[in-house]
């Protein structure tokens, strides 16, 4: 399309116009054809354009078509599609094509596509009427679009009957009454109906030959309906007539399908009048009916009416005397049936009435019946439940009984139990009591026999202190016995041995040098005595210098014979007042203010004067050991006391 | 001499008494004395006869000589006991 489009465009286009139409737009599209803005559009740019163009391109695109190139495809196309559509197209185009080409060719092809044409047109013409046959809705649509379908499904369903019913070609020609008499009578139930149309009356007026028997079967209908036996010959003969009218059936169907429309006409009145009213309902007088107008239309058919009408006429009567009596005989029926209602209707009112005195009469007995009943049993219910009562109460005071003996024997068990509770208290009380005396008894036993013992330390105690008194008085014995110094180590260890643990005993005797009681100590006397030589020395050498030599030696013993001896408590820190001093001291016997007094020597003198100081000091230190020891001991005797 | 003698005695059993320090040593002294004048009479003695045919200052300074010497050492002796009792005392 693109192609052929822009081929046409460039054909057209190639004129100076085609510029100038593309500027003046409106003017283009107002005068000149819209070609020249088609070509213009298809040159430019634009290619789906208004739908005007299109129409327009449509138009001119036919030409191409027409060109060599399409026949070549058409051809191409032709053998592969028979379906009709295709072959109208393509018949116009072979028409155009097969000049240009070779014509015997064409020609054969012409007639080959043409034969082939047919004979598919013709299968599927017969397929379709086929088909039609056995689809509903193809038929309707194949007799209604496909021309001759219609005539054609027609003669072969026609044919299709004839080969079905072969000895009816008669009876098919009468087929479309025959179907409508079969069916008014299977709608017989609404054969009203057909009384009060005027139409089907008509046609079997119009079928019946003559008008004559158009009144006539009113009449003779009656007759024929009396005749019970007629009809089976009818039949009989009307077999017959089939067998001569059907050579000349074909015929006379035709012609007489708007005959029989007037002909059955008179007759069929007859025969619908006796149908119609009372006897319509009955199913056997429908059938002589049906049998009686078939033999009426046979003769009628025959056209031998004058024979056979007193005949028909006479079973006309019979089948209307039948239809009357069957009329009486369901009439007295139905008055039996009625009697024998109401009677059976009074009937069971009676005996409904009788049931439901009956019933009512039994209900009440029940009643009084189930209300004795009811009584006695409600009695015995009471009863049982009186005696349940009973039970209930004796069983609930039995336990009751129970529980208050259980509550007594609970009680006395407490009771039981309190009591000895209080007895066992007091049981308890009482050792208590007993016990706590018997402890005091036993802590003032254990009192006294502390205080006992107390007194015995007190004894011991003074002992001790005495025996220590003794050991010192012997101790001191021992010191101021005798001229000489003695040892007195014995003296001392009875005094240890005596003062066992006492530690004042024992720090006084640690303090005694051992050198003291080992050689003894030196009395006062002979204390005095070396102090004087002691004194003597000391004065030689009282006016030495610190570093005194050979001649201040010499010189201090030369002067110390020269000077003056002092007396009595002399005052100063010479040597000389010193040792008047403690001259005096120890003539005094004061012992310890004179050894402080030799403590006080410098130099020399201090020198010479240190073996009578430590003398001295052992003398001073055993005598205070030995006054401590006394005052130890007489401290004991006093704590005792 | 009584004086001193007399305690001696019974510091002579054991060490000497204190009061007896000094006349100890007095009496060291003097026999030092003794000793070494003799000995330094006697060296002049002989140095008389062998060298000064007999002349008397000889023996004088020779006994001189030892008398000094004793001197000398008693004096040491004193003033070294003098200071031996300072330092217990300081």
């Amino acid at each position: 399309m693109l192609r052929s489009s822009l081929r046409s465009a460039r054909l057209l286009g190639g004129k100076p116009v085609a510029a100038a139409a593309g500027r003046q737009w409106s003017v283009a599209a107002s005068q000149r054809a819209p070609m020249l803005a088609k070509r213009f559009y298809a040159d430019q740019k634009t290619p789906p354009v208004l739908p005007t163009s299109e129409t327009l391109s449509s138009e001119r695109t036919p030409p191409p078509a027409q060109g060599p190139v399409d026949t070549t495809i058409t051809s191409a196309e032709i053998p592969p599609t028979p379906p009709p559509p295709p072959p109208t197209s393509t018949s116009a185009a072979p028409k155009s094509s097969p000049p240009p080409k070779k014509k015997k060719g064409f020609f054969r092809r012409l007639r080959n596509f043409i034969f082939t044409l047919m004979v598919l047109g013709g299968a599927g013409f017969g397929a379709g009427v086929w088909y039609s046959r056995i689809n509903d809705s193809f038929h309707d649509f194949f007799t209604e679009y496909i021309p001759f379908g219609e005539q054609a499904v027609l003669y072969l369903e026609e044919l299709e009957f004839k080969k079905r019913f072969p000895q009816a070609p008669f009876g098919g020609a009468r087929h479309p009454d025959a179907v409508e008499k079969v069916r008014i009578p299977a709608q017989s139930g609404a054969s009203w109906r057909v009384a009060d149309k005027t139409e089907p009356s008509e046609r079997r007026t119009s079928a019946s030959p003559a008008a004559k028997k158009a009144t006539k079967p009113s009449e003779s209908k009656p007759e024929e309906a009396a005749k019970p036996a007629e009809p089976e010959k009818k039949t009989v003969v009307a077999a017959k007539p089939v067998d001569k009218v059907s050579p000349e059936e074909p015929k006379t169907f035709k012609a007489a399908a708007p005959e029989s429309k007037d002909k059955p006409a008179s007759k069929p009145l007859r025969s619908i009048d006796l149908m119609s009213l009372p006897d319509a309902k009955e199913p056997i007088v429908r059938d002589l009916v049906h049998m009686l107008n078939d033999l009426i239309l046979v003769i009628n058919a025959d056209g031998a009416h004058n024979k056979y009408s007193s005949t028909i006429n006479k079973a006309k009567d019979e089948v209307l005397r039948i239809g009357g009596r069957l009329r009486d005989l369901k009439d007295d029926a139905e008055k039996k049936a009625a009697e024998d209602v109401r009677s059976t209707v009074a009937e069971f009112d009676s005996a409904a009435n009788e049931l439901v005195r009956r019933v009512e009469g039994s209900i009440a007995q029940q009643e009084v019946a189930w209300r004795q009943e009811f009584e006695e049993q409600m009695k015995t219910v009471r009863e049982s439940y009186d005696e349940r009562v009973k039970l209930l109460l004796e069983r609930e005071q039995k336990l009751n009984e129970d529980k208050l003996q259980n509550q007594l024997l609970e009680q006395a068990i407490a009771l039981k139990k309190d009591f000895l509770k209080e007895v066992e208290s007091r049981v308890e009380q009482e050792r208590e009591s007993r016990i706590g005396k018997l402890n005091d008894l036993s802590a003032a036993v254990s009192q006294l026999e502390k205080l006992t013992l107390g007194w015995n330390e007190v004894v011991d105690t003074n002992l001790k202190t005495q025996q220590l008194h003794v050991a010192v008085e012997a101790v001191r014995a021992s010191l101021e016995d005798g001229q000489h110094p003695r040892p007195f180590i014995r003296e001392l260890v009875a005094l240890k041995e005596i003062a066992t643990d006492d530690a004042v005993v024992d720090a006084a005797v640690a303090s005694i040098t051992p050198s003291a009681y080992q050689r003894g100590i030196a009395t006062s006397s002979q204390l005095i005595d070396r102090f004087r030589r002691v004194a003597s020395e000391v004065r030689k050498a009282s006016l030495l210098p610190d570093d005194a030599g050979v001649a201040s030696h010499a010189s201090s013993w030369v002067l110390s014979h020269v000077m003056f001896k002092k007396q009595g408590l002399a005052e100063g820190d010479d040597v000389e007042s010193i040792l008047t001093r403690t001259q005096t001291y120890l003539e005094e016997g004061d012992l310890d203010a004179a050894t402080r007094e030799m403590t006080g020597l410098q130099g020399w003198a201090k020198t010479l004067s240190k073996d009578w100081l430590s003398e001295a000091r052992k003398v001073l230190e055993v005598q205070q050991a030995l006054d401590v020891i006394a005052a130890e001991a007489r401290l004991q005797s006093l704590r005792v006391e | 001499m009584s004086e001193t003698t007399a305690p001696r005695s019974p510091s002579a059993i054991s060490r000497p008494v204190s009061e007896a320090l000094l006349n100890e040593k007095w009496d060291r002294c003097l026999s030092n004395l003794l000793v070494k004048s003799t000995l330094g009479l006697g060296f002049g003695v002989v140095f008389s006869v062998l060298l000064f045919k007999r002349r008397a200052w000889p023996a004088y300074l020779g006994a001189g000589f030892g008398a000094g010497r004793a001197y000398e050492e008693c004096n040491f002796n004193l003033k070294q006991a003098a200071r031996d009792l300072k330092k217990p005392s300081a």
